[in-house]
């Protein structure tokens, strides 16, 4: 018996050490939320590109597209174009997609689609650092106008890090006539960015430009343009205007480098409208779709990997063994009285399909009417099994007649009762009669109002959303209500209801 | 808080608990490959006879619906008799028939059947309408119990029974079962029959319990149940404290009968014996189990084992209630230390 106990002991701690540690690890390392409730921003990204083709020439439309190497996640990428051949190519840390026609008329409209997230994990491909630039070749007034520049910025700096800053500061300043010779007329913040990189490489310290988009619910933004820099240990970036430093955590890089964004043969008047829209979707199911994409095995030995139909099924499965501790709580721990075991379970199982009230009510007369065919039957003296099947008979009889009756009534929900598992109606009925007589009418009351009792309570726990996601999701924590079942197995206390039974034998 | 006070309460008095019951002592004496010999009331009377224990005489068995051709037979030489399902729980499906009338047969309640009335409920039996697990059952028909003189003033119809609860075959608790209107004639305290405590010591009944309360009358005779004596006390409980070597099992409850002219019969031998036991004698089990345990647990350190005399002494000694077994007090209090 001592060993018997220990074993016993050492198996609980185990089932419980294991349920513990399954779950905080999907909880804690694999990230998965632990309610349904948490929920994660998804951006999607629109862009729109229309021009009007010129006639007789073939099209090709080069557009650029955001990279996903970032950290966001794609969930979703479409390309959505009619008669449009489409390529996507790699080049230089940007993508690029490619529309081409061999010929069009009239207004041409492209659709570019990216969904986008955070990243869930914390691996992040880099962009290479760009390689050292070679000093771009000027010539006379430039040359020297470059040069005033770039003396006192070197003396006013001490490093990559503020030696942008100055460039920016001083290239801003367009009342200074040698950055008005640079700019040439220009004033956007292009021309800028251009000066700032002639006068950058003339120091030899790289520079990229960077033209993002706002993740923010807008219409129609227009790429923002940054300035980057890589100083052997991170990315530096720079507004080409502001000279502000470091760039917004909502900033999603678009492309790099001085290309336009969109480059266009054979067509005219290209119009390019970008639009970011915000959603938000559950967490998990958002972790699903970037399983998906990414193909990290971040769910892929969960239950969320079985298909869409049976996971609804196991759904519900999984929390049996939730209802059988209700039951087990009820019975060995409070003394309830309930028909057959786990009868109340299944009853409980069927409650989803009807709603409470309505099952309720529906069991209640579904029953009583069984025990008044049932007690009509004792007279007959027939034997068991074919009573069994009269009562099984108009039981499946009573409940088509309710469905008819409450389909031409309109309640839609009555009909739900042809899911009562009829067989365990008709075995309450024969319990149930069979306990009105030998045990007399209070007593098969009690055990009646005891099963639909326990019923309801495991019918309200297995249908918690918060629980059935968490078990569904942890299916780990099983584990530990097995370990509880266990321990209850050798529980010897008192039942509640013994303490009343057995109230005699106190002595005052 | 009523809640914590009351288990306290219990839990001093050494009150038994189901939980307790089934985890400490039907699940750890009870070996489950013998629940046979005490579930089916057929293969007990066997046992019984093989080993010389007194059991009401078996007429007949029948095991099949053709089988009850053999009916009449059966019963050919015997006015009454009784009809019980071999594997019957709470005395359901028994009927006693008392005498013959007209062709028919009268039961003990003076309702008169038909011999195929008797034919449907031996059916009903034999599709297992009565058994533990619903499954198939045997009909056995056995000799009528007549009770002895004794219970007439203390019971209403019906045998009025004893049952005896046997730890390791040292009887722990006896209480004397007996029929009331209520209960239709059963000796089973659920449906309704008060139970006695008796004293293991004298076999002097003591206070009741009807319906989970303490009482001292029987609600039908009006008549006082305690200081009756038993007669052949010992006798009934030698024959429950050999029903360990019968039945293999070590935690039972032996319900016995007083038959006016054979004297105590074992009638059968229940694995989970009910609680209720505990309020007719106003002592609780567990206090009495462990007196057992520790002196089972001394003997096996001494390497011997006791025969049914011995065990029956030391129970009478250690379990009496009566002013006359000065030893039980104090053994109760050590046994709650």
């Amino acid at each position: 018996m001592q060993s018997i106990n220990l074993h016993l002991k050492i198996l609980i701690a185990t089932l419980v050490a294991l349920g513990v540690l399954i779950t905080g690890y999907q909880i804690y390392v694999l990230d998965i939320p632990v309610t349904e409730d948490e929920t994660d921003d998804i951006w999607s990204l629109d862009a729109k590109v229309e021009f009007r083709a010129v006639p007789g020439t073939p099209i090709k439309a080069q557009f650029f597209i955001p990279p996903l190497d970032q950290e966001y996640v794609s969930l979703n990428e479409s390309f959505i174009s009619n008669n449009y051949g489409v390529s996507i190519n790699n080049q230089k840390g940007n993508r690029r997609v490619t529309w081409s026609s061999r010929r069009a008329s009239g207004t041409q409209t492209l659709y570019y689609r990216l969904v986008l997230t955070k990243r869930y994990s914390e691996e992040q491909a880099k962009a290479a650092p760009p390689p050292t630039p070679q000093p771009v070749q000027l010539e006379g007034p430039e040359q020297v106008a470059a040069d005033a520049l770039i003396n006192p910025i070197r003396q006013h700096s001490a490093d990559i890090e503020t030696f942008i800053s100055e460039t920016i500061r001083r290239v801003n300043d367009i009342t200074d006539d040698n950055v008005k010779l640079l700019l040439a007329g220009g004033t956007s913040a292009m021309d800028k960015a251009r000066v700032i990189d002639l006068l950058l490489s003339n120091a030899r310290i790289p520079l990229e430009l960077v033209h993002t988009i706002r993740l923010e619910n807008t219409e129609a933004q227009t790429p923002e343009l940054w300035l980057r820099s890589y100083n052997g240990e991170r990315w530096l970036y720079f507004h080409p205007e502001t000279g502000q430093q470091g760039i917004p955590d909502n900033r999603l890089v678009w492309w790099t480098g001085s290309d336009p964004l969109l480059a266009l043969e054979g067509g005219r008047q290209a119009n390019v409208t970008l639009t970011v829209s915000n959603s938000e979707m559950n967490a998990l199911r958002l972790a699903k779709l970037t399983t998906q994409n990414s193909a990290s095995a971040l769910l892929e030995y969960s239950l969320y990997g079985l298909p869409l139909q049976s996971q609804r099924v196991y759904q519900v499965m999984i929390m049996i063994p939730v209802g059988v501790l209700v039951i087990l709580i009820l019975r060995n721990l409070i003394g309830m009285q309930t028909l057959g075991t786990f009868t109340p379970v299944l009853i409980a199982l069927a409650f989803r399909e009807t709603e409470l009230g309505w099952g309720i009510a529906l069991f209640t007369l579904i029953t009583a009417l069984g025990l008044s065919l049932r007690s009509y039957l004792e007279h007959l003296k027939l034997q068991m099994l074919p009573r069994l099947s009269v009562v099984l008979t108009f039981v499946v009889l009573v409940i088509a007649a309710i469905s008819l009756f409450s389909h031409k009534l309109g309640l839609e929900k009555a009909l739900a009762v042809s899911l009562f598992p009829m067989v365990i109606l008709t075995m309450t009925i024969e319990r149930l009669s069979i306990t009105w007589e030998e045990r007399g009418g209070a007593q098969s009351l009690k055990a009646a109002v005891g099963t639909l009792i326990a019923a309801t309570l495991a019918h309200l726990l297995m249908t918690i959303p918060e629980l059935t996601y968490f078990v569904f999701t942890f299916p780990a924590v099983l584990l530990i209500l097995v370990a509880f079942m266990l321990a209850m197995g050798r529980y010897r206390g008192y039942r509640l209801t013994e303490l009343m039974r057995f109230k005699a034998l106190i002595k005052s | 808080m009523f809640f914590w006070k009351t288990w306290k309460a219990l839990s001093d008095a050494g009150v038994m608990g189901i939980n307790r019951r089934n985890a400490d002592y039907v699940l750890k004496y009870n070996k489950r490959h013998l629940y046979p010999v005490v579930d089916d009331k057929i293969l007990t009377k066997e046992r019984a006879i093989a080993a010389g224990i007194h059991v009401p005489e078996l007429y007949g068995i029948i095991e099949t619906e053709k089988d009850f051709d053999k009916f009449d037979s059966i019963v050919a030489n015997h006015r009454d008799f009784v009809i019980k399902p071999a594997q019957g729980a709470g005395g359901d499906g028994i009927i006693v028939i008392a005498d013959r009338f007209e062709g028919m047969y009268k039961t003990v309640g003076g309702k008169i059947i038909s011999r195929d009335e008797i034919g449907h409920h031996i059916s009903s039996i034999l599709s297992g309408l009565y058994s533990l697990g619903g499954h198939r059952d045997r009909v056995l028909i056995e000799y009528r119990v007549t009770p002895d003189q004794i219970f007439k003033s203390i019971s209403y119809e019906g045998v009025p029974d004893i049952r005896i609860i046997c730890l390791m075959g040292y009887p722990v608790m006896a209480m004397l079962r007996l029929p009331t209107r209520q209960s239709n004639g059963k000796a089973n305290l659920h449906q309704g029959a008060i139970g006695v405590g008796v004293d293991l010591a004298t076999g002097i009944t003591l206070k009741g319990t009807w319906l989970n309360k303490i009482i001292s009358k029987h609600p039908d005779t009006t008549n006082e149940v305690d200081g009756v004596q038993l007669p052949d006390w010992n006798g009934f409980m030698r024959l429950a404290a050999s029903c360990y070597e019968l039945s293999g099992l070590g935690y039972i409850g032996v319900d016995l009968v007083l038959d006016q002219d054979k004297g105590p019969l074992i009638l059968e031998l229940n694995a989970r014996p009910g609680l209720n036991i505990q309020i007719a004698n106003d002592a609780g089990l567990t206090t009495r189990a462990h007196i057992v345990e520790r002196h089972l647990a001394q003997l096996k350190k001494e390497g011997r084992e006791e025969s049914v005399e011995e065990r029956v002494a030391f129970s009478q000694k250690h379990f009496g209630k009566l002013p006359n077994a000065p030893m039980s007090s104090d053994e109760a209090n050590a046994g709650t230390a």
